[in-house]
Order: C-alpha cells, then sequence, then structure tokens
C-alpha cells in the first residue's frame, strides 16, 4: 500500500509543478490509491463531503464574510487616522502608524492578502506623500500585513485547527502575542533605519485629536474583542463568534458609520462564496487524500524515520521551519499547510512539541511565503499599489523579513511566547 | 451559447450569495435559541449541510472564474512551444476529475437516499447532490480549456477564445 502511494505521490508531485489545479491533483490522487488499492472510487464523494460537513469549518466562510463586509464599509481609513495621530509623531512615523494599522486590522480579517488590499493603498500613499522611497512604503506594508493571518481571527489557523484536529480557540489566543511580537519586530527595524532613510514622522496631532479619532473608530477595534470576548466567556463557540462578528461588522456598516450599502451586500455574499469555494475545495480535496495517505500508513512509517534521522525537538523544529519556508516559497500557504500536516504534526507531536505552537510556526512560516518572490501573493498586490516592479519590491523587501525571521525563530525555540497565553486563558 | 452561459452564472452567484446568508442565519438561530433557553437541535447539522452546499457553489464559482489555487512558477518556465501540449494534458485531467466526481456522486445518491440525517427530516444523500452540478461544471469547463489548448497545438493556431 506504501508503494502505491510512493508511486502516485511522485506523479501527483510533478502534476502540481506542471500547474496542475491543487485541487484536481489532490483529488484526482486519492482516486489513483482507491483504485490502485482495490478499493471502491465512491469514498472520494463520501471524504470530500465529509470534510465540509462540520460545524467548526463553517467558521471558515463566516470570518471571509466579515473581513469581506468592513472591506466594504472602508472602516480601514478610521483606523489609519488613529493610528496616524497615535503615533505618528515618532521617528519613521507614518511607517510606525502603517504598522500599528495592520496590527489592528489583523483583528478584523484573517489573511495577509485582505489586509494588504484593505490598507495598503491608504498607507502606501501616506508614505510616499511624506516622501518616503515607494519600495520602502511597499515593504512596509507587506511586512505589516503578514500579522494578518497571526493575529486573531485567522482563516489558516481554523483550516489548521480543523486539519490537525486542534482547538481552534487555543490557537487564536496562541497567535496574540507572536502577532503583537511581528509588529513591534518592524517597529524596531524602522527606528534602526529612520534617519539613514530619511523616515520623517509628523507633528504630535495634539491629545484631543488623538482622543477623537480613537472615538471615531472605537467601534471598528472592538470586533476583536467582541470575537474573543464571546468565545472566551464561553458564550459562543468559534463559528458561532464568527457569526456574531458579522453582524457586528454589518452594524457597523449600517447603523454605527453608515458606509454600507445595500445594493454592496450581493458581491460581498458572492465574494465570499467564491473564496469559500476556493479554500473548501482544497480542504475536501486534502481530506480525501489525507485519508488515502492514513490507510497507507504513510504518516505511521514517515515519523518514526523523521524520529530515527533528527535527534532533538530543537533540530526537529529548525528542519521543519527550513522545509515550510521553501514549500512556502512556491506554493500557496493554505494549500502548502493542507499537505504538510499529515507529514509534520504527527511528527513534531511525537517529539513533544505542542500542536498548537507548531500550528503559529506553521502558519507563520508560509505566511512569509506571500511576502517572498517568486509566488509571494502579497508582494503582488503592494507593488501594483505603489506602481514599482517586481524586481524592485523583490529585493526591498528582503530587509524586512529579517524582523519577521527572528519572530519565528523566538517563538519556535521557545513554547510559552505561543502557549502561555492559552494555557493561563483556557487551561493546560 | 454565451447567453446561456451568462445566464447560468449569474443563477449561480444567486445561489450562492443566498447560501451564504442561509448560513449566518442558521448559526445566528442557534445562538439565539439557545439565549432564550430553546436551543434549537437542528442548526448545527443544517449549518454542515448548507457549507457542503456552499462550498460546492463557491467552487463552482471559481472554477467559471479560473480562479482556482495553482502553481504556476515551475510551468511559466516550460518552452512556449511545449505549454499548449501541457495545458492539453491539464485540462484532460480536469475533465477526467469532473466526470469521476459527478459520477461517484450520483453513486453516493442513491445508496444514501434512504438513510434519515439525525436531527432534520431530509435524506443524507442531500450532503452529495452538490457534488453533481460541481463535478459538472469542472468537467465542461476543463473540456471547454481542453479545446482551446488544443487549437493552440495547432500550427498557427489562435491564443484566445473565439
Amino acid at each position: 500500500m506504501i508503494g502505491i502511494m510512493g508511486k502516485v505521490s511522485a506523479v501527483w508531485f510533478a502534476a502540481i509543478l506542471a500547474s496542475m489545479p491543487l485541487y484536481v491533483s489532490m483529488g484526482l490522487a486519492a482516486l489513483a490509491v482507491l483504485w490502485f488499492a482495490g478499493m471502491p472510487v465512491t469514498i472520494l464523494p463520501q471524504k470530500m463531503a465529509g470534510a465540509a460537513n462540520s460545524f467548526p469549518i463553517v467558521a471558515a466562510p463566516l470570518f471571509i464574510l466579515m473581513g469581506n463586509i468592513l472591506a466594504a464599509a472602508k472602516i480601514t481609513d478610521r483606523i489609519v487616522t488613529f493610528a496616524s495621530a497615535a503615533i505618528g509623531w515618532m521617528r519613521g512615523g507614518y511607517a510606525h502608524a502603517s504598522i500599528l494599522t495592520s496590527m489592528i486590522f489583523a483583528g478584523m480579517v484573517g489573511s495577509a492578502v485582505a489586509d494588504a488590499a484593505g490598507s495598503g493603498a491608504i498607507e502606501v500613499r501616506a508614505m510616499t506623500k511624506a516622501g518616503y522611497k515607494p519600495e520602502t512604503a511597499a515593504s512596509i506594508t507587506a511586512a505589516a500585513a503578514t500579522i494578518g493571518p497571526i493575529i486573531p481571527p485567522s482563516l489558516p489557523m481554523v483550516i489548521y485547527g480543523i486539519t490537525a484536529d486542534v482547538s481552534i480557540g487555543r490557537l487564536f489566543m496562541a497567535g496574540i502575542i507572536p502577532g503583537i511580537l511581528m509588529g513591534l519586530s518592524l517597529m524596531v527595524m524602522v527606528l534602526a533605519i529612520a534617519d539613514r532613510e530619511g523616515m520623517a514622522g509628523k507633528p504630535f496631532a495634539g491629545w484631543r485629536t488623538l482622543a477623537r479619532s480613537f472615538r471615531d473608530c472605537f467601534f471598528a477595534i472592538m470586533t476583536p474583542v467582541v470575537i474573543l470576548g464571546g468565545m472566551f466567556s464561553g458564550y459562543f463557540t468559534p463559528t458561532e463568534a464568527a457569526a456574531v462578528a458579522c453582524l457586528y461588522a454589518l452594524f457597523l456598516g449600517f447603523v454605527v458609520y453608515r458606509t454600507l450599502e445595500v445594493r454592496q451586500l450581493g458581491p460581498i455574499l458572492v465574494e465570499t462564496a467564491e473564496t469559500t469555494g476556493l479554500v473548501l475545495v482544497l480542504v475536501m480535496a486534502a481530506a480525501a487524500l489525507g485519508w488515502c495517505l492514513s490507510i497507507s500508513r504513510v504518516p505511521q512509517t514517515l515519523t518514526p524515520l523523521i524520529l530515527a534521522t533528527i535527534g532533538s525537538p530543537i533540530a526537529f523544529m529548525l528542519i521543519a521551519n527550513a522545509v515550510m519556508l521553501l514549500v512556502g516559497c512556491f506554493m500557496e500557504a493554505l494549500a502548502a499547510m493542507l499537505i504538510l500536516i499529515p507529514i509534520l504534526v504527527p511528527a513534531a507531536v511525537k517529539y513533544g512539541i505542542d500542536p498548537v505552537q507548531f500550528g503559529v510556526v506553521m502558519v507563520l512560516n508560509l505566511i512569509l511565503g506571500t511576502i517572498h518572490p517568486p509566488i509571494g501573493v502579497v508582494l503582488f498586490v503592494v507593488t501594483r499599489i505603489a506602481n514599482i516592479s517586481f524586481e524592485v519590491m523583490s529585493r526591498a523587501i528582503l530587509p524586512w523579513l529579517v524582523p519577521l525571521l527572528a519572530v519565528l525563530l523566538a517563538i519556535s525555540v521557545w513554547p510559552p511566547l505561543t502557549l502561555w497565553l492559552p494555557h493561563l486563558i483556557m487551561g493546560r | 451559447m454565451r447567453r446561456l452561459v451568462r445566464i447560468f452564472d449569474a443563477a449561480l452567484h444567486v445561489v450562492a450569495a443566498a447560501l451564504v446568508a442561509v448560513l449566518l442565519a442558521v448559526v445566528t438561530a442557534g445562538i439565539v435559541s439557545r439565549g432564550f433557553n430553546r436551543p434549537l437541535a437542528f442548526t448545527d447539522e443544517l449549518a454542515g449541510y448548507v457549507m457542503v452546499w456552499l462550498a460546492c457553489f463557491g467552487w463552482m464559482i471559481a472554477t467559471r472564474r479560473g480562479a482556482h489555487i495553482r502553481v504556476l512558477h515551475f510551468a511559466d518556465l516550460t518552452p512556449r512551444r511545449i505549454r499548449p501540449v501541457l495545458d492539453v494534458a491539464l485540462s484532460s485531467a480536469g475533465v477526467l476529475f469532473g466526470i469521476l466526481v459527478a459520477w461517484t456522486a450520483v453513486h453516493q445518491v442513491r445508496v444514501n437516499s434512504d438513510v434519515e440525517a439525525i436531527a432534520l427530516p431530509i435524506a443524507t444523500a442531500w450532503l452529495y447532490v452538490p457534488l453533481i452540478p460541481a463535478g459538472i461544471v469542472t468537467a465542461l469547463q476543463a473540456f471547454a480549456d481542453l479545446l482551446l489548448a488544443a487549437r493552440r497545438t495547432q500550427p498557427g493556431g489562435s491564443e484566445t477564445s473565439p
């Protein structure tokens, strides 16, 4: 059986590299394993539908919907104004404001692309207007956008939680400190290069302006409080919290800020359905292939092999990081996650690594691929916003990877950075 | 034909948008009913069923828009004259996958048509029903792509859709 799986995997990887849609390649690989193993191929729809027929996964489309509603309601402008008034006066103030905006926005949207697309245009415009080089402004925006899927809510964490059978609530909690560290590390980087790069700040606008801008975006900033507060007070499950967050986003758009119109709802819903389809069909096909992997005893065969080859948990973590970073460079984050989870998570657990910590490490690794050439979807987004070439952007982003890689290293080798908060709030 | 496709796309969007709204309504109903101490037993199960339908309709929209995730980096490096041949092979695989999904889903619908869901008064076959149109749309779209790619393999073949 493992021989069949090995041969099928070789063809499957070739198909992926040949640009076959990932869900088709996974589905056909699952069908091939079933066929050659003499099992009924009618198992395929059973496993596919079974993967989507789960209450926890309902959180995914609802978080996507919430992000789309908030983006359409143009709430970003208010957050940018507040962030600018709060820390725009520092050295490199516009860059700090951009990073703070991304950190706040991360509590409302669960993806790096949504973060870059939602707040990128305003941030890049403000920085270039203040005399920043366009590629520096774009790099800061792209690097800060990676905080989006780390600070909850997070779509990749929902998918990881479901696929690896890990508590989504714990994953959300575990992402908070690394997300804040990512923001702080980028701010330290800005402080370090601000003078050399001529990155200006702007004069402090005064306490009254700060208070007014805070009041203007107060309800928007409360979104993560609604999500996490509801979840951890025991009122809602993560899925229900996502539904409440959608209703809250509608309330903000229609009642509080009145920036949303009824005619916008149709495109928002269709956009949500499309993104859900993109993500879920991958999850469904990966579930079928994952089942084939498990009946072929691939994880059971690979895990002892990994344990015998790699001596310590730290060495495993560092090698896993290198593998995930490499894969993240060439493959979309969610797809890479679905392929790597059945191989790496069982081994990580055997090494005594908490799957919650490993989940945050995996998400951060693969998200870094979105700001790294050659795939780098976030790079493409900000390149278009800043109107610069992809080559220039690819070079300019490299220094900004350093602070993010430092955070990645820190959360990889020191578990309390990810596990302390979930243990504190939800117990061990 | 093009008009038919436009009508189909519009219908797809309407159904998909409705499914997102229904999903939100079902989960909200579960929270509200629990808040009033009259929990509805069927909301979690119904949400799961709606989720499968939404996933399949979203899958169809993404297929129609050619938005599915793929790794293009290495394929972009292949020589220009090999690319159409590669596209023919990939589209053929898409046709095969779509047909197999639809066919196996029909089988699942048939064998589950008399198995009742736990909290809902419906057959579990409804879980597999949306996989049939999803498979058919995947196969048809891949077939259209196949025709286009086959045309490009001919000497002086057109690069664009007729």
